[in-house]
């Protein structure tokens, strides 16, 4: 018994490496649980298109889009770990919704291993020309004198933007209503026409707007000021210090996946996520590249997970 | 302004006209049509799926192609519903009622013919509209809120008890279980899954693709396999028109007209309300038909009227997306991401930055809705031709066609075995003499209608005052009511029918 482990051990790392290094030997196929052309879309094809010129397989990204991202992560966490189905996630399946919701098809921990953490992306926080405030501290003066007489608007239900705002209302202890939409088209179009006057959602979806003059811009929701718009200072120099709330993207595979193909991924995400070209394209969505190692990411959903079910429960959100 | 507007256009085709973003356009228009004679295979799944590829492309070549597919399937669509009663895309659900029948009178010919021609004519004004007015026409839709929207909704709903051919009562019936179907999915304001019964595919609604291609394709083929060998043969061997006469010609224009009109209106808002334009625009013409009882048994107005609606609507959608930025639908969300893929953040700068691209986009629309009209009128006696095919071929592949479809919608199977529940339901309905298209606008309509006045409600508070104290929600509430008194009183309907001859 104890000889055929002497054997067996090495056998068995001898096969895992092997794995690692003819991987891949078929194509790859990262799930996307968000429509196409959005921004988790676009980050997965930017990936999957470099992962191709590097390693001569082809990626194909699969749309699986419903219920808050959680279907498309349902499904991969329950896909062969072999490597060859991977995850591109959100702070949507891998932060808020286990806090959300009673019942889901995924254990956003266990059944998942991280590969690594792509971008981040600022929420902005937005109000209508006409609302009579300059920055935030006359926007919290504002609030407390109109308590729960503002709207803001957020791209659904247990988005970062709807959160975001539960959070701010939290830490500054004001009162508005919440519109929901779905997607931050619908959000933006309002808040042009005057129907809302406030938002504070992924700010990719914004900056033009921003820039043509056409909404108010008051603050950045990250901790440092976004290089897209330098000119917006941060919650924190606004008046709302330790506010701090990041909409990010990141590559997972299903937990059992080999550790080796994991770290060959992990190096092989961060070394294109480096490229001249890859960073540009990024820049031009208003994300900024992270490129971290497999562990740091495990990290950093175990602490986005946490945060977000503490603002759930302060800003009694309720449960699904 | 005007002379501006024609320097802009002179750099517009300029742009166009070149060689490559010729080719582009042409391959763009051309697989539009291509999907959009194939059922269920839609605009937002092509787009999806030809993104990667715009990646290695410039930005104008890509988005004129991109452009080209969505309006070119808009043209193609029509084409099945005429044939074989499928509606190729969501909004030749109502080019089916009368388009179908004009096929089974052998008249597929004209009715192809008018439809695309009817496009042509649509395409042309929208253009023209997105060229001369674009920025203005964008601002419009920020007078449009969530009351305005239900109110919207609630005229478009009592416009399909009108449009029912047969009894007012199955009618409203079909409509209700359309509602009822659409209410199935997440709650957007609370985010809990409403009659999904745990399952996780439900949980983001019934797929109205699949509805469709159901009742329509689907119920369809079940109905004629049920008929005698005989009577088949017998629409099959009436096919010999292929071009309109001056008369189908002259009663085609009025429609044309109005469904532009009506099809820019509800192309500016944001939506999608490519289905809406073409439902309202047939309910619009058997309103002002002398002989509305024509409708549903082959009338030429009810497929001028809808298909240069939806072609219209096609066009303007792209308004709010070139001058603000702001897509109107799933399409123009996609090209929102074609834009960024390219490095072009759209809003209101992409005029004044990039004309070039701005203008450029604009012309080759125009040439496009050109080669839409010289690849597809030739191509009418190709597709009548395609009546010919034995049933036993046909049939087996209009159903590999569906499947492909409603899978290709969100590459689930569940989505397959929901088009063909709705295939069942939808033959015992006809079975019943109950319409699939009221049940259809229902379904559409509903969760949107649910949407907005719960969004009204929220932002006024929950005082319901503010249908009626907006002008443009009351305006349409009173158009509601005054089409139902019509309809509901009897002598109101004998009146107007007197007035009608009276005028003439």
């Amino acid at each position: 018994m104890f000889s055929l482990l002497r054997v067996a051990i090495p056998l068995m790392a001898l096969v895992a490496s092997a794995a690692a290094e003819t991987y891949p030997a078929k194509p790859i196929r990262i799930v996307v649980a968000y429509t196409p052309a959005g921004t988790t879309d676009i980050l997965a094809r930017a990936i999957g298109q470099k992962l191709t010129e590097a390693w001569g397989q082809p990626v194909i990204i699969d749309n699986r889009p419903g219920a808050n991202g959680n279907i498309g992560t349902e499904y991969a966490a329950k896909s062969t770990p072999d490597g060859y189905t991977l995850l591109m996630t959100t702070a949507a399946p891998h932060g808020i919704n286990p806090g959300l919701y009673r019942k889901l098809g995924f254990d956003a921990v266990k059944d998942f291993a991280g590969i690594s953490l792509v971008a981040t992306v600022p929420n902005v926080l937005v109000v209508n020309n006409t609302l009579p405030v300059k920055d935030v501290r006359e926007l919290i003066a504002y609030l407390r004198a109109n308590p729960g007489k503002l709207n803001f608007g957020s791209p659904g239900y247990g988005s970062t933007g709807h959160m975001s705002v539960e959070l701010f209302m939290a830490m500054t202890g004001t009162k508005m209503a919440h519109i929901p939409y779905k997607g931050d088209a619908g959000v933006l179009a309002d808040l042009m026409g005057g129907q809302i006057m406030l938002s504070l959602s992924n700010m990719p979806a914004y900056t033009p707007q921003i820039k043509a003059g056409r909404v108010r811009a008051l603050a950045v929701s990250t901790a440092k000021r976004s290089p897209a718009a330098p000119e917006i200072p941060t919650m924190a120099e606004a008046g709302v210090p330790g506010y701090v709330t990041v909409a990010w993207f990141g590559l997972l595979a299903p937990a059992k996946t080999p550790r080796d193909i994991i770290n060959k991924l992990s190096a092989e995400t961060a070394r294109i996520l480096k490229m001249p070209d890859v960073y540009t394209r990024l820049a031009d969505l208003g994300a900024e590249p992270v490129g971290s190692s497999a562990a740091e990411f495990d990290a950093h959903i175990k602490s986005e997970i946490v945060k977000w079910a503490k603002v759930i429960k302060d800003a009694n959100v309720e449960l699904q | 302004m005007f002379s501006g507007v024609f320097d802009h256009l002179m750099l517009g085709f300029t742009v166009a006209l070149s060689m490559q973003n010729l080719l582009y356009c042409f391959l763009g228009c051309f697989l539009g049509t291509v999907i959009g004679v194939l059922p269920g295979i839609g605009p937002v799944a092509t787009i999806a799926m030809l993104l990667p590829i715009t990646f290695n492309l410039p930005p104008i070549p890509a988005l004129i192609m991109l452009a080209g597919i969505y309006y070119g399937a808009s043209y193609g669509g029509s084409t099945t519903a005429i044939l074989v009663n499928l509606p190729g895309e969501s909004s030749s659900v109502v080019t089916c009622i009368d388009g179908y029948q004009m096929g089974r009178q052998g008249r597929a010919g004209p009715a192809l013919a008018i439809a695309a021609m009817g496009s042509f004519f649509a395409g042309c004004v929208g253009t023209i509209l997105i060229a001369l007015f674009g920025p203005p026409l964008a601002e419009l839709a920020f007078e449009f809120g969530a009351a305005e929207y239900f109110s919207m909704m609630v005229l478009g709903l009592v416009a399909a008890v009108v449009l029912a051919s047969g009894s007012l009562i199955k009618a409203i019936g079909m409509i209700i279980v359309g509602l009822l179907g659409g209410i199935v999915g997440t709650d957007v304001n609370s985010g809990i899954a409403r009659y999904s019964f745990g399952v996780s595919e439900l949980s983001d609604g019934i797929g109205f693709v699949s509805v469709a291609m159901g009742m329509f394709g689907f119920g369809e083929i079940i109905s004629n396999l049920g008929q005698t060998a005989e009577t088949k043969s017998i629409e099959v061997s009436q096919v010999h028109t292929l071009m309109p006469t001056i008369d189908d010609i002259k009663t085609a224009i009025g429609p044309t007209v109005r469904g532009t009109l009506l099809g820019t209106i509800f192309g500016i808002l944001p939506g999608s309300h490519t289905v809406i334009a073409s439902f309202s625009s047939y309910t619009l013409e058997k309103k002002l038909a002398k002989d509305p009882s024509r409708f549903g048994k082959g009338a030429i107005e009810g497929v001028a009227g809808p298909e240069s609606a939806n072609n219209a609507a096609a066009q303007t959608s792209f308004i709010p997306l070139l001058t603000l930025g702001i897509p109107t639908g799933a399409v123009m969300a996609l090209m929102v991401g074609a834009m960024t893929i390219q490095g072009i953040a759209p809003g209101p700068q992409v005029m004044t930055q990039k004309p070039d691209l701005f203008w450029g986009m604009i012309a080759s629309m125009w040439i496009g809705n050109l080669m839409l009209v010289i690849l597809n009128l030739p191509l009418i006696g190709m597709w009548v031709q395609f009546l010919k095919i034995p049933y036993r071929i046909l049939f087996p592949s209009i159903l590999l066609f569906i499947a492909i479809g409603a899978y290709s919608i969100n590459n689930s199977e569940f989505d397959v075995y929901l088009a063909a529940f709705f295939g069942f339901f939808g033959y015992y309905a006809a079975k019943w003499g109950c319409e699939a298209a009221p049940m259809i606008l229902g379904f559409v309509l509903g969760p949107l209608m649910e949407e907005n006045l719960r969004r009204a409600m929220l932002i006024s508070r929950g005082d319901p005052s503010v249908f009626f104290t907006r002008p443009i929600s009351c305006g349409q509430l009173l158009v509601a009511f005054a089409l139902l008194l019509m309809v509901v009183l009897p002598q109101f309907q004998k009146k107007r029918e007197i007035l009608a001859e009276a005028d003439d």
